[in-house]
């Protein structure tokens, strides 16, 4: 951090050079001042403000033109350790060069800029002089390179460079073809170009969208229960392939919903504003997450595309930035008006969320639809004719016929005097699904239980149907009161009177999925909590009379029937007691109105069956009725200040905004100054490692100062300019000779500019850990590529996260094992470590920042984890058949082994060699790593060795 | 003039698994110098995760016996938010604890039944009683007392001060994390990564899960089939070619890897002798209790804590599962207490008897505390508590705290602390402070924030100082 201001800003001062306030004087103010005498109004002492020119001037703080008159000077350079600023214990002190910059800054007139970030880009001049003409980008470069008096590192070679900018845009290595086509016609733009067209490169770019937009797979709280978000990873990845731009792209992920006549894929874009965790723990108080899931949603939308650090301000005004409390809660109004709750659904996915079935479901689901509602308009049609048919009719219904469908258990009267209840076995009957209880009570106490399958724990796990207060009272449960569906009749069953009382449950794990009858009319129901995630299967036996084997019922109940259906409501009022149309309709109806039900019957179930297999996704919704918003004092979900309404930080001057969608086209219009510039300065990191502002996450007045101002914005005005073309603007940065440069360090140079902030050569760095992963399954050949589909599960540690309490489902079979990492099933509570070591983010939070770090668990894992052992196997298989040692290396390295090289690998191949005839069981062993066959031979373990050797070589885990 | 915040947050450690940060400006000495001279050099923290009951374990009321069955008065709970658990609840009748307590060692601190090898270190230990939280549910109250933020993304303890003191041990993690399920409720919370994550602090700053089935260390062994010769010889032929990578290409990351290669390969001789108790006498196997024969449990693991703390490693977190009580409150406590009891004592004389009590800080308690009055159906010999906030019992020992004390105090139904309450900040702040770090200095900057373990609070607590 100090490292780059010294670079970039004081150290670089010669005694003559004008203070620049944005680039020297703000950060120090910022960083050592503004905390007590910055925009936080609250936290301001001795009323004295630093971050205006007016709160500055006053009482003669700082006069313009005067620093040994200006009091700032005075305290910051006070002996008396009382009388000095900053104060001792705030454990912040000014070095000696910062002190002259202020002081100097003084004397030039201590002139106060807006924030450069603030300030909307304006396309810079191309700098003239040496090195001109050239491509922009490089221009800008030479100029600071001139000025530091070093001078650009000569082009990499070709094989280095398309190795660079093959795993920069596709995130897989050359293929050796690949390699040989551009060694031949070393036409770089026409590589750029297929690299660009190539369906990896949405793979590559997505999932640093993945990661910014902290999409996983589970919900992160807790135990950690699934959801399904891969439709919307699915879509970022063809937005990237197809090039949307990047104005659209934004549109759609944040207001997608709300554009006109919004498509499917509009609707899933907006997922990404649900990609936060949710929480779904018993005894969680609801509002208090409804807070924190909107909070979420504007810490991560304005990170990702403000580069701002809005979370400051959830309690306070920002103490570096002009962004206040209000401000905050203005954005929070936009992104809090959604019909959520706060409790998440353990397993699943929680409301709002769509069906959302792949392009290729999307036929099979109009067809049931349709032949869905043909069968119910065809039974409706049929009903009047039903009618008069069963009308004309003369017959009787024998006695002792009923409804038989789905028939599992009939019990015929039983007398309670609520001690004693009767059980019964049912066999197969599996009410998880779907099922009906009937029977006909006539109940003395208003309270007790009817029919149950139910256990005694306070989980009350199972079923049950019981009288509360004389209404009728249903729950499913796998857990009392988080994991459960409770609902009862709004109406009382009357003492003494016997009703007939019918329960079906259609298996949805939804209140709405329950109805109960009354004498064969649908009841009102209450909803008391609906929360069930599981299916309901209990062990316990079938109990009348009881809940469990408690709550005793006393009265009579006669008639108990459970079928292993819903029945349809001419059903239910047959099982209550006038079975005359239902047998009509059964027995003696023409076949043309028999059927008629029938094929609604198998029109429902064939959908509820196809639907179960079709993904949903979380969306963004908004609430019919704008759900008010109050600013939280000190952040709290409880405790309500003003009211507030949506809009943008007021310091960007905007016009009011209504909604998500204005506020997403302000975003991207021209009157933002931040959009253009934090893309392109992420573009930028992508590929050279860092930032040209290093705080890609902060843009504000603690981040750094740019090292190539005018550059950054040049790039974010040619990124407008273009109509917001990513691959553009990639094209122009790698085809720059700035990117081309060779990226090895010359001792002096690296002394010099040790993190090459200067970009006097090319980028040499660790790649991020998916890139680690997918390099060595493209060049052993395993990598299976296909885009899309359902998160898989490659190989993990047996038992990882047992210890822990955390559930997980085992590694994939076959082609699972060998998907691109960014199609990795990501449980957030416990992160793949094959990739959390290497540094990716865990996905808890959005992550925009690169971090890598240099560690020997990252060795143990490359050596040691079987994706990488079989990997090698599979390598060393293509060395042994395709072309020996040096082939290995050019699939993995995308250049050829140098003599040195080429010997250690071959006496390496001898030596393991030597060892594996010696010892062939050892030889068997290690090629039984993994999941694909082979044929174990000494030879293939040698070159097995080679390849993992070949495999963990810096150079490859490492772009240059 | 350079701060010491400025050379932290560009200097990269050399310690062992810490590795180090990508081109690093410059190096510090490693250990890093405390704030000021330190009262303990490593911690040993036995987070009880569930939150144990205080009011069965230590917070005596034997008042409460009167009102068993009665109604919590409204003017005790104050309007204070309950779970979504019991909110619906339409009683609250309060349950005295069903165990005995007495007083124990020359301090006369309070201790159930069910602790009575705590009982006789009574005098090593200090009782914090007055304990309070904002948090009421596990996954933000327990990433609360690790990270001092209820939502995920900041760095937990361990990571703090592996970041602030770096690493001791040349040969070992600086921070280590161990779990063990209790058997008291084996169905109970979770657990998370970023209880020992690094936050927004590189992530070399992580503990390491030392696993109890498989490797120690994840990917620690070679694969089947490769021994240590072969190893090496793979390890040669690499560093002989990132040798010849480094004189062409000049970048310093190349000789740390190489390095690191070096460090994995002695670590996989030195995690399997750190985990081997075949060395340990029969009398110390026994001091720990039956469980310490066995990989997993928390008897093993906090023999597995000396061995570590023996061998430098400075931040030890243990973790037990299966103290939430909500319901069949006297049998799983009794058993979560067979788990735990003997190991903790054993660890206090273990320490001791070789002379590293003193410069080992030992802490023990959950997340928060439970309620007085029973969840669900209160029977004559069963009941459950649920979650409680304000007042909830934890103890330290050894490195810088002095022993037989209690401190801090609730009302008579152990509802309220109506005596020197210590927050979960205060608690932290006071463990960097015997750790030789002032908890208002140890700042790291992130999103232009100097962010801190203990946020804007955090009181030092200083009675229970030596």
């Amino acid at each position: 951090m100090f490292l780059s201001l010294a670079l970039a800003a004081t150290a670089a001062l010669s005694p003559t050079d004008r203070v620049d306030y944005n680039r020297d004087v703000r950060p120090i103010l910022s960083d050592l001042c503004f905390h007590c005498h910055g925009p936080d109004e609250e936290q301001r002492k001795a009323s004295l403000r630093l971050d205006t020119q007016a709160g500055a001037a006053k009482d003669g703080v700082v006069v313009a033109g005067k620093p040994d008159e200006s009091d700032l000077i005075a305290r910051i350079t006070a002996a008396d350790p009382d009388d000095r600023m900053p104060p001792a214990d705030s454990g912040r002190r000014l070095s000696p060069a910062q002190i002259e910059t202020l002081r100097r800054w003084i004397a030039q007139g201590a002139t106060f800029d807006p924030h450069w970030a603030f300030v909307p880009p304006v396309r810079p001049p191309l700098p003239e002089g040496e090195g001109a003409p050239g491509a922009p980008i490089d221009r800008f470069v030479r100029a600071r390179l001139q000025h530091e008096g070093l001078t650009p590192s000569p082009a990499a070679r070709p094989e280095s460079l398309l190795r660079r900018v093959t795993l920069d845009l596709t995130g897989v290595p050359p293929t050796p073809a690949e390699l040989r086509a551009f060694v031949a016609d070393r036409d770089y733009g026409k590589a750029v170009d297929r690299l660009l067209a190539s369906p990896r490169y949405g793979e590559r770019m997505a999932i640093r969208w993945l990661e910014a937009a902290r999409y996983a797979d589970t919900n992160g709280y807790q135990g950690d229960g699934e959801r399904v978000m891969w439709r919307w990873r699915d879509w970022v990845i063809d937005a990237f392939n197809g090039n949307m731009p990047f104005d659209r792209f934004t549109i759609e992920q944040l207001a997608g919903d709300l554009l006109p006549g919004a498509t499917l894929d509009q609707r899933i874009a907006t997922a990404f504003n649900r990609n936060h965790r949710g929480n779904s723990e018993g005894g969680i108080v609801p509002e208090e997450y409804l807070a924190e899931y909107a909070v979420d949603r504007v810490e991560t939308t304005s990170v990702v595309w403000m580069g701002l650090t809005m979370g400051c301000a959830r309690c306070h005004d920002h103490k570096f930035d002009p962004l206040s409390q209000r401000d905050f809660y203005g954005m929070f109004a936009l992104f809090g008006n959604l019909p959520e709750h706060g409790k998440a659904r353990k397993i699943g996915n929680s409301a709002p969320f769509l069906l959302s079935p792949t392009p290729a479901q999307v036929g099979k689901l109009a067809q049931l639809d349709a032949a869905l509602g043909n069968a119910e308009e065809e039974v409706a049609r049929l009903a009047p004719v039903l009618e008069a048919a069963e009308r004309a009719w003369t017959g009787d219904v024998p006695a002792h016929w009923n409804v038989e469908r789905g028939l599992a258990l009939r019990v015929p009267s039983e007398t309670f005097d609520g001690t004693r209840f009767v059980e019964s076995d049912i066999g197969t009957f599996e009410e998880k699904s779907r099922f009906t209880a009937a029977m006909r009570v006539t109940s003395q106490t208003a309270t007790g239980g009817l029919v149950s399958r139910m256990d005694d724990d306070g989980d009350h796990e199972g079923w049950s149907v019981r009288l509360a207060g004389g209404h009728v009272e249903v729950g499913l449960s796998k857990r009392w009161l988080d994991d459960s569906i409770r609902v009862h009749t709004r109406q009382r069953v009357l003492l003494g009177r016997p009703t007939h009382v019918a329960v079906t449950y259609d298996g949805s794990q939804s209140a709405a999925g329950v109805r109960v009858y009354l004498d064969g009319v649908p009841a009102e129901l209450v909803v008391e909590y609906d929360g069930l995630n599981n299916d309901v299967t209990s062990g316990e036996r079938l109990r009348i009379g009881a809940r469990g084997t408690g709550d005793r019922f006393k009265g009579r109940i006669e008639d108990v029937r459970l079928h292993g259906v819903v029945l349809d409501p001419d059903e239910v009022v047959a099982v209550a007691g006038k079975p005359r149309r239902a047998y009509f309709l059964a027995q003696v109806a023409a076949e043309e109105l028999r059927a008629a039900p029938a094929r609604l019957h198998s029109a429902r179930a064939e959908r509820q069956a196809f639907v179960a297999t079709v993904p949903t996704t979380m969306v963004m919704q908004e609430l019919a009725e704008r759900r008010p918003t109050y600013l939280l004092i000190r952040g709290e979900y409880d405790k309500h200040g003003p009211r507030v309404d949506p809009a943008v930080p007021g310091v960007f001057g905007a016009p009011p905004v209504r909604s998500r969608l204005e506020f997403a086209r302000w975003l991207v219009s021209p009157q933002n100054p931040l959009t253009a510039r934090v893309l392109s300065n992420r573009l930028w990191q992508m590929l050279f490692g860092q930032g040209l502002v290093r705080t890609v996450d902060d843009f504000g007045s603690q981040g750094e100062w740019p090292t190539h101002p005018e550059l950054l914005d040049w790039l974010a005005s040619e990124l407008v300019a273009s109509g917001w073309d990513v691959k553009a603007l990639l094209r122009t940065i790698v085809t720059s000779a700035t990117y081309r440069q060779s990226s090895n360090a010359p001792a002096a140079l690296l002394e010099r500019d040790p993190e090459n902030r200067l970009l006097a050569r090319g980028p040499r760095f660790r790649l991020p850990a998916e890139m680690v992963r997918d390099q060595a399954l493209a060049a052993s050949g395993l990598l299976v590529e296909r885009l899309g589909g359902p998160s898989v599960r490659p190989y993990l540690p047996d038992g990882l996260g047992k210890d822990m309490g955390q559930g997980g489902r085992g590694a994939d079979k076959g082609d699972g094992l060998y998907r691109r990492s960014l199609y990795t099933f990501w449980k957030r509570t416990v992160a793949p470590p094959n990739m959390t070591v290497f540094d990716a983010p865990t996905r808890e939070t959005c992550s925009v920042r690169t971090n890598r770090t240099n560690t020997p668990l990252q060795a143990l894992t490359l050596l040691n984890d079987p994706t990488f052992v079989e990997a090698a196997r599979l390598l060393g298989e293509r060395m042994m058949n395709e072309g020996g040692v040096g082939h290995g290396f050019r699939l993995v390295l995308g250049r050829e082994p140098r003599a040195a090289e080429l010997a250690v690998l071959r006496s390496q191949q001898r030596a393991h060699l030597g060892h594996y005839r010696r010892h062939p069981a050892d030889a068997r062993a290690l090629l039984s790593v993994g999941d694909k066959p082979s044929r174990p031979s000494a030879d293939l373990a040698a070159y097995t060795q080679v390849a993992l050797l070949i495999l963990n070589l810096d150079e490859t885990v490492t772009k240059e | 003039m350079i701060t010491r915040r400025d050379l932290v947050a560009r200097t990269a450690a050399l310690a062992f698994l810490m590795g180090k940060e990508a081109r690093a400006a410059e190096q510090v000495p490693d250990p890093r110098p405390p704030h000021f001279p330190p009262r303990a050099k490593r911690i040993i923290y036995l987070f009880q995760s569930g939150a144990p009951s205080q009011l069965d374990l230590y917070d005596h009321k034997p008042g409460l016996a009167r009102h068993a069955g009665a109604e919590l008065p409204p003017s005790v709970r104050k309007g204070q938010r309950l779970t979504g658990m019991t909110a619906t609840q339409s009683s609250f009748p309060m349950v005295p604890s069903r165990f005995s307590m007495k007083q124990h060692g020359g301090s006369g601190a309070w201790l159930s039944e069910l602790l009575p090898h705590t009982a006789r270190v009574a005098d090593e230990i200090c009782f914090v009683k007055s304990m309070f939280t904002e948090q009421i549910n596990h996954d933000p109250a327990i990433t609360f007392c690790q990270t001092g933020h209820q939502l995920a993304g900041r760095p937990s303890l361990g990571a703090w001060l592996s970041y602030g003191l770096g690493a001791q041990s040349e040969s070992l993690p600086a921070f280590v994390s161990l779990v063990s399920q209790g058997s008291g409720n084996p169905a109970d919370q979770p657990l998370y990564d970023r209880l020992w994550g690094s936050g927004f602090l590189p992530s070399r700053f992580q503990g390491v899960k030392l696993r109890s089935g498989g490797d120690p260390v994840l990917y620690l062994s070679n694969p089947p089939g490769v021994d240590r010769t072969t190893r090496r010889r793979l390890l040669d032929g690499l560093e002989r070619m990132n040798r010849m990578k480094l004189a062409e290409a000049g970048d310093p990351e190349i000789a740390t890897r190489i390095a690191q290669y070096e460090m994995a390969y002695r670590m996989q001789a030195s995690v399997p002798e750190l985990v081997d108790m075949s060395k340990e006498p029969a009398s110390v196997l026994d001091l720990y209790g039956p469980d310490a024969r066995r990989p997993g449990t928390f008897a093993f693991n906090c023999l597995l804590a000396r061995r570590l703390a023996e061998r430098g490693v400075r931040s030890i977190q243990l973790f037990h599962r299966g103290w939430d009580q909500h319901k069949h409150l006297p049998k799983q406590l009794a058993g979560q207490c067979r788990d735990t009891d003997q190991a903790a004592a054993a660890l206090i004389i273990d320490l001791k008897q070789r002379g590293m009590l003193d410069d080992t800080l030992v802490v023990w308690g959950g997340e928060f505390g439970r309620t007085v009055y029973c969840q669900g159906n209160l029977q004559a010999d069963d009941y459950g508590r649920d979650h409680h906030p304000r007042c909830f019992t934890v103890w330290l020992a050894g490195g810088g705290i002095k022993g037989g004390v209690t401190y801090g105090e609730t009302d008579d139904f152990s509802y309220n602390v109506v005596r020197d309450p210590v927050h979960v900040h205060d608690l932290n702040a006071t463990i960097l402070h015997c750790l030789g770090i002032d908890h208002t200095k140890l700042t790291y900057k992130f999103q232009g924030r100097y962010y801190r373990l203990t946020d804007v609070q955090g009181q030092v607590v200083k009675p229970i100082l030596v």
